[in-house]
């Protein structure tokens, strides 16, 4: 009864390494194409039609990407047209839509990433590899927005007090170089205190712990293991060469065999186990509130 | 059951002839609460320092501190982490990680904790506190009092036997700082947990401590329960000024019973003995002049296009000449209002006129030049050099005309001054643009009780060469003594409005501890020298004559 994104983040970053590390080791035709619209579907299935700007962005990045290997590159039997002296072809182009599917489909996939990976789950990732990293982690992420906020503080005292002589940008810039140069001292002066709080706290007595805010539960490990199915087909496949396509000279690709399909379909479920997630949650949610 | 014991205590700092703690002897016992207080610079850190190992100081130490019957030198780390707690004075340095939760569970990870326990001990620590609402927050969204707080539940979480306190409360405002001192009676009372606090804002705190160890130059003395300690310093008028305002008026007076500690007492002490013949003074009235130095009307201001607004309607004029204070509780958007008329933040409809002109028409910062000028709230921001004297000749300000005096300081570096030293460097900066009218917010937070009465004394005197002082504070003491005229400030704007005698005499809570003994008995009376007058004239109730206080 959990939504997808609140499963273990073990189980999730898992998850989400596998769909992007098969969609970049692989330039398969339809895994890309699967990838893709995967990406999109499950983007805005958890952000609605919010966010167009940055759908736009990729979309113009896409057709950048598609267009510049033609231009760029000339290899290939199928000549479109001639261009400034230069051939371009039929092959080309494909190659450059199948990267562009690949490059688009991963920037969905960690623009996703980054919206369920908050601070926390971040924290506990690393907390799993080194609990040490993971506090250097932790400090950083709280000091980056607190010497962000300090600076502008400094810099309205500064306005405040005419630091600020005339309004042009080369007295802008000198006092903001100022404002800078004071900054590494306060961070430096407070980083003594923080330290002493540190030690006064028992930092370096011995070996550190770590504070566990998720559990593993059972749902988590059948994800986790029905995850590493799916990709072990799928890198079967796409390892064993049963899924391989030459787009120069002229495009070569495979008919699929039994290994091949098998792939194409983990690939699919891989892709769509969160979707199903989501949309079993909110039809037992929707089921749940009618029998109340 | 004795907890902590110093035994001839002296402590050195390198490069320093004389030593920061002079042969120091006193003990704890279990279960007392205990406040140590003295002027900045009288060895009140060092001290609490040198009572924990892990933030002693380097330095010659000579001297033994025994903590629960071992030497302090000789516990294992872990107990020594564990079992001495320690809370510092600034609460946003103090915060190690960006999310509640892991604060609080630092110190068990640190020792090793299983996660369960931690879990158990922080949930536990989180309802005792009331932190679960925001358990889940990032530490930096939190008030100065929330901070402050995680830091002690923080401290609280390893479960100490002893736990000392620099100062906690020096950089919150009076409701966080009361809320603060609330809690530690409580644990105090519940748990019987050993506390020894470092305080100069001892209003709050005397009257419920058990101990008053009064400090000077490295030395103690004084060692008693509160009111003997007042008692026993009853002719040192510059160690007294920090005391409840019930001892100060008795100390004046030269009361000769126990000494009163709490407004309660200080009523009883002023009834018992004066009668009210004379219930107060004839009153001038306030002569201000004409022209306003400083005018808001119907002023609208909010940060985000959907937020609620800060400033809401502000109206109100400041007349040039006088001091005007503006209180108010804690985001009822005083600061804002500051910031607004320094010209920081631009309100989105209404007018804000500075000196006669409207603020927008200052252009190309000509707002800054000889006209107005801010000293933040945090003063710190204000230094960008190595030492003080290249902040002053960086800015170009005279010591010659400095009402005040800070060439003693000049070769220091600017962050490693006091409180009360760094507000008057950061001052002179500030009067260096020859501002004619002058905005300061909370001149008096994180002060000792010298350093604060030299702060009034600082404005007295810019007042009198012609300045205009607006001031935004939280402090009731200063606004009664200081200034021409009060403002209450309640949901973005200004709500009452009057001089000091009408305004505190009115207001029944926002008002100074005087106004709350002397009601009903005297009127219009709210500062402790008014008091002590007021009682002189009516003279003592006693059948024997009061000795001459003059």
């Amino acid at each position: 009864m959990r939504k997808f994104s609140e499963y273990n983040p073990i189980v999730v970053a898992v998850w989400f390494f596998s769909v992007t590390g098969v969609a970049m080791f692989c330039n398969y035709p339809i895994l890309m194409a699967i990838s893709l619209v995967g990406a999109v579907l499950f983007f805005t299935v958890r952000n609605g039609l919010s966010h167009g700007r940055e759908h736009l962005f990729f979309w113009v990045l896409f057709a950048v990407l598609a267009l510049a290997n033609p231009l760029i590159s000339h290899n290939g039997k199928t000549v479109l047209f001639v261009m400034n002296h230069n051939p371009v072809t039929l092959e080309a182009l494909l190659y450059g839509v199948n990267s562009a599917a690949m490059i688009i489909g991963v920037l969905y996939w960690f623009r996703s990433f980054t919206q369920i990976m908050t601070s926390e789950k971040l924290l506990y990732l690393t907390g799993a590899l080194s609990p040490k990293l993971s506090l250097v982690l932790s400090m950083a992420l709280r000091f980056v927005p607190l010497f962000g906020r300090q600076s502008e503080k400094i810099n309205n005292a500064q306005t405040a007090m005419g630091l600020y002589k005339d309004d042009n940008i080369i007295d802008d810039i000198k006092g903001r170089s100022r404002v800078f140069s004071v900054m590494v001292t306060w961070a430096l002066e407070n980083g003594i205190i923080t330290a002493d709080s540190m030690e006064a706290r028992g930092f370096g007595t011995g070996r550190r712990t770590q504070l566990r805010h998720f559990g593993f539960r059972a749902g988590d490990i059948v994800l986790l293991i029905v995850t590493l199915l799916l990709l072990g087909v799928t890198a079967a496949a796409v390892g064993t060469d049963s899924l391989s396509i030459d787009f120069y000279p002229e495009i070569n690709i495979k008919a699929p065999d039994i290994l091949g399909i098998s792939g194409i379909l983990s690939y699919g479920a891989l892709i769509l186990l969160p979707l199903i997630i989501e949309t079993e949650v909110r039809l037992k949610w929707k089921y749940l509130r009618s029998t109340i | 059951m004795e907890i902590l014991a110093v035994n001839d205590l002296t402590f050195t700092y390198p490069l320093c002839s004389s030593p920061a703690l002079n042969n120091i002897s006193f003990h704890l016992n279990s279960g007392e609460f205990t406040v140590l207080c003295g002027a900045t610079g009288s060895g009140k850190s060092t001290l609490l320092r040198t009572l924990k190992r892990e933030l002693t100081p380097l330095g010659d130490v000579s001297g033994k501190v025994i903590f629960c019957g071992k030497e302090l030198s000789a516990l294992d780390g872990r107990t020594s982490t564990a079992s001495i707690g320690f809370v510092m004075q600034r609460p946003e340095q103090q915060i190690v990680t960006d999310k509640v939760w892991h604060e609080l569970a630092f110190g068990l990870e640190n020792l090793g904790v299983k996660s369960d326990e931690i879990y158990r001990r922080i949930a536990e620590m989180a309802s005792y506190f009331g932190i679960g609402d925001w358990f889940d927050r990032d530490t930096a969204e939190l008030s100065g009092g929330q901070k402050q707080l995680l830091n002690l539940a923080s401290v609280l979480v390893m479960q100490p036997q002893l736990l000392i306190l620099d100062e906690p409360t020096a950089q919150l405002d009076p409701i966080a700082a009361a809320d603060f001192i609330a809690t530690l009676k409580r644990l105090n009372q519940d748990f019987g947990l050993t506390i020894i606090m470092a305080e100069h804002r001892l209003e709050d705190v005397v009257p419920i401590c058990d101990r008053l160890i009064v400090m000077e130059n490295g030395s103690l003395i004084a060692d008693s329960p509160p009111s003997d300690a007042v008692n026993t310093l009853k002719s040192r008028p510059d160690i007294l000024c920090g005391m409840p305002a019930a001892s100060r008026l008795y100390a004046k007076l030269s009361g000769s019973e126990s000494c009163p500690l709490t407004v309660r007492e200080g009523r009883s002490f002023i009834e018992s003995n004066y009668g009210n013949t004379t219930r107060g003074f004839a009153q001038a009235s306030y002569v201000h002049s004409d022209t306003a130095a400083l005018e808001f009307r119907d002023v609208y201001f909010r940060y985000t296009r959907d937020g609620r607004d800060i400033l809401d309607g502000l109206s109100f004029k400041v007349y040039s000449g006088e001091i005007f204070c503006i209180l108010g509780g804690n985001g009822s958007g005083k600061t804002t209002a500051l910031s607004a008329a320094a010209g920081l933040l631009r309100a989105y409809s209404g007018r804000i006129t500075v000196l006669g002109k409207k603020l927008k028409d200052y252009k190309n910062r000509s707002l800054y030049r000889e006209c107005l000028a801010m000293l933040p709230q945090d003063v710190q921001t204000v230094f960008l050099k190595n030492t003080v004297r290249e902040e002053l000749e960086e800015c170009g300000a005279e010591l010659s005309k400095l009402p005040y005096d800070i060439s003693h300081l000049l070769d220091k570096h600017p962050y490693d001054l006091s409180g009360g030293e760094q507000q008057l460097a950061a001052l002179a900066k500030v009067l260096a643009a020859k501002p004619k009218i002058l905005l300061l917010d909370e001149p008096t937070k994180g002060l000792d009780a010298a350093a604060k009465l030299n702060m009034i004394s600082v404005m007295q005197s810019l007042k009198e060469k012609g300045a205009t002082i607006v001031t935004v504070t939280h402090d009731v003491e200063l606004a009664a003594v200081c200034a021409d005229r009060c403002a209450m400030f309640f949901g973005g704007k200004i709500v009452s409005i009057g001089t000091p005698k009408e305004f505190f005499s009115q207001s029944n809570f926002y008002t100074t501890a005087v106004s709350r003994m002397t009601r009903g008995y005297f009127d219009n009376i709210i500062t402790v020298d008014d008091a002590a007058e007021i009682c002189r004239i009516n003279g003592r109730k006693e059948f024997y004559d009061a000795p001459d206080k003059k």
